[in-house]
């Protein structure tokens, strides 16, 4: 048997962003696969050792650009934790808010990516057309398209606008529309069943000893979401199921983040008819850090995302402003290491097949290298 | 099926096109809190730093500037580089005196095609920009401001 290696990435376009594998290949067959990360690294866990921690909270959505504000939000519990401060009302749910929006622009950008490989060309316009309204009602909120750095310690940065209920019900109306379109047009049609159906299968006893979370462990049938767990912000008041699939395959995957984004359009929903119409946004904190240590744990559109500060008085040189040590865990580095070599060497995966099941796995490559 | 699928391609096609026919036809889309190029009161800036300070892409120096400025005795005011900046505001919110705010100039205006043009020095930035434009980001969009927060295990 003579085997082949090939380099599959950065620049493929069947790779999935900044990221490059190293196929090994019998005939069609992919008997191993290895990621190269280190495309994209930034070095933003020592950077903002030696920057003030309002600076950090900007450089973190850079963590993910697709979910930003997950990683803001998971930062963000960290330093409420060191501060000692539970949000107001409104401010919990209005972080809610943009959360699932953000949700649902990663999952519609996921569409996208994953809608191509799979030569539904159609489809991914289709999602690009929805996340582009979801992105008109970032900059209606948050001043910006992509990096809102909108949740803050203590709160969220500013107010909400006045006409924030009929406003987003109105885009969650378009955005419902287009997503019921693409499910008629994409998810449901035959073509794309034939496709992802029994392929990448992921048992739910190996999604949870090879470290998968969110959409991947959920598509194996675990109903496993920290929303629900933590009921951190305003989870605990609204009412939502988790979806989960049956079989692990790649088309259980992209089902659950289907009806993930009619769950985060519920969810806004409730939101917004439930958040206080006056009270104070965000506590004032002080500029000094105290010592001590935050866990950030959040549901992300990938799954969980961890933030672990750590503040000392006990820095040489200089006042406390900086915390002393940062720590992000991303969902991907375990998506597209553990359990993908798991798929690959348990399956007969053809070089045809992988972008679909690496799609499926729906990686953010920034947030393995930082 | 097919036909289903066929009825719901011809709808999309009978569509208005979502991409922006930007700059021939439409200006790029912004808000009322858009965060985009700076607009620098030269007369209120009292040259403290903290916006240069607050800043954590290092895109903000200081510029002394000859002149009559009674509020600003070291005559430094800030200048920025906006191939650096990435418009996060925390300038914006530093400044004590609200001499730097932000407009909706999008960054689609400020494209250019010469790196050393990106830095714009505090009389650029005191000059509104020439194109049709707002301004969005101040503090007044910090109002009410934070209170600080509740004690714990208060209530006598």
């Amino acid at each position: 048997m003579r085997k082949l290696q090939v380099f599959l990435g950065p620049q493929h376009p069947g790779a999935p962003g900044n990221v490059a594998f190293l196929l090994t290949l019998d005939g069609e067959r992919i008997l191993d696969v290895d990621l190269i990360p280190g495309f994209l690294h930034r070095g933003f866990e020592k950077m903002m050792e030696y920057r003030r921690w309002d600076m950090d909270l900007v450089m973190s959505a850079r963590i993910c650009v697709e979910d930003p504000d997950h990683v803001e939000l998971s930062y963000t519990h960290a330093m409420d934790q060191i501060f000692g401060v539970d949000p107001p009302e409104r401010a919990k749910y209005a972080r809610t808010i943009v959360a699932e929006f953000s949700r649902l622009a990663s999952h519609l950008l996921w569409m996208m990516h994953f809608a191509g490989p799979v030569a539904a060309r159609y489809a991914t316009s289709w999602a690009i057309a929805a996340r582009e309204e979801v992105l008109k009602w970032f900059d209606y909120v948050a001043g910006h398209r992509i990096y809102h750095h909108y949740i803050y310690p203590g709160g969220v940065r500013w107010n909400l606008p006045k006409d924030l209920k009929e406003r987003t019900l109105q885009v969650l109306d378009r955005v419902e529309g287009l997503v019921r379109d693409m499910e008629r047009g994409f998810f449901l049609h035959p073509v794309f069943q034939r496709r992802a159906r029994d392929v990448g299968r992921l048992k739910a006893s190996d999604a949870v000893r090879l470290g998968a979370t969110g959409p991947v462990l959920r598509g194996s049938g675990v109903a496993h979401d920290i929303r629900k767990a933590l009921k951190y912000d305003a989870y605990g008041m609204v009412d939502f199921e988790i979806p989960k699939g049956e079989y692990g395959d790649a088309y259980d995957r992209a089902m659950v983040r289907l009806r993930e984004m009619y769950v985060s359009i519920g969810i806004i929903r409730q939101a917004v008819q439930q958040i206080p119409e006056e009270g104070p946004y965000r506590w004032r904190l002080p500029m000094a850090l105290p010592p001590g240590e935050g866990v950030g744990r959040v549901e992300s559109a990938r799954g969980e995302f961890m933030t672990h500060i750590v503040s000392t008085t006990e820095k040489p040189g200089g006042r406390p402003l900086e915390p002393y040590r940062i720590k992000f865990r991303g969902p991907t580095m375990a998506h597209l290491t553990t359990v993908l070599k798991h798929i690959v060497h348990n399956e007969e995966i053809t070089v045809a097949d992988f972008p679909v099941v690496v799609g499926s796995l729906d990686p953010c490559p920034p947030d393995i290298d930082r | 099926m097919v036909l289903k699928l066929l009825g719901l391609g011809f709808r999309y096609l009978l569509r208005r096109p979502y991409t922006r026919l930007y700059p021939y036809k439409e200006p790029p889309f912004t808000t009322e809190r858009t965060r985009a190029r700076h607009l620098l009161y030269m007369d209120r800036c009292i040259g403290c730093r903290a916006c240069q300070l607050a800043c954590p892409a290092d895109a903000i120096k200081m510029y002394k500037i000859e002149g009559e400025w009674p509020k600003n005795r070291l005559k430094i005011f800030p200048g920025v580089d906006y191939s650096r900046c990435t418009y996060c505001g925390l300038c914006v919110e530093a400044c004590p005196t609200s001499a730097l705010v932000m407009t909706d100039y999008t960054m689609e205006h400020l494209i250019t095609e010469d790196k050393s043009t990106t830095l714009y020095t505090p009389e650029m930035l005191a000059e509104p920009p020439k194109g049709e434009h707002r301004v969005t980001f101040t503090k007044d969009l910090l109002k009410p401001p934070p209170q600080p927060p509740p004690k714990k295990g208060g209530g006598g």
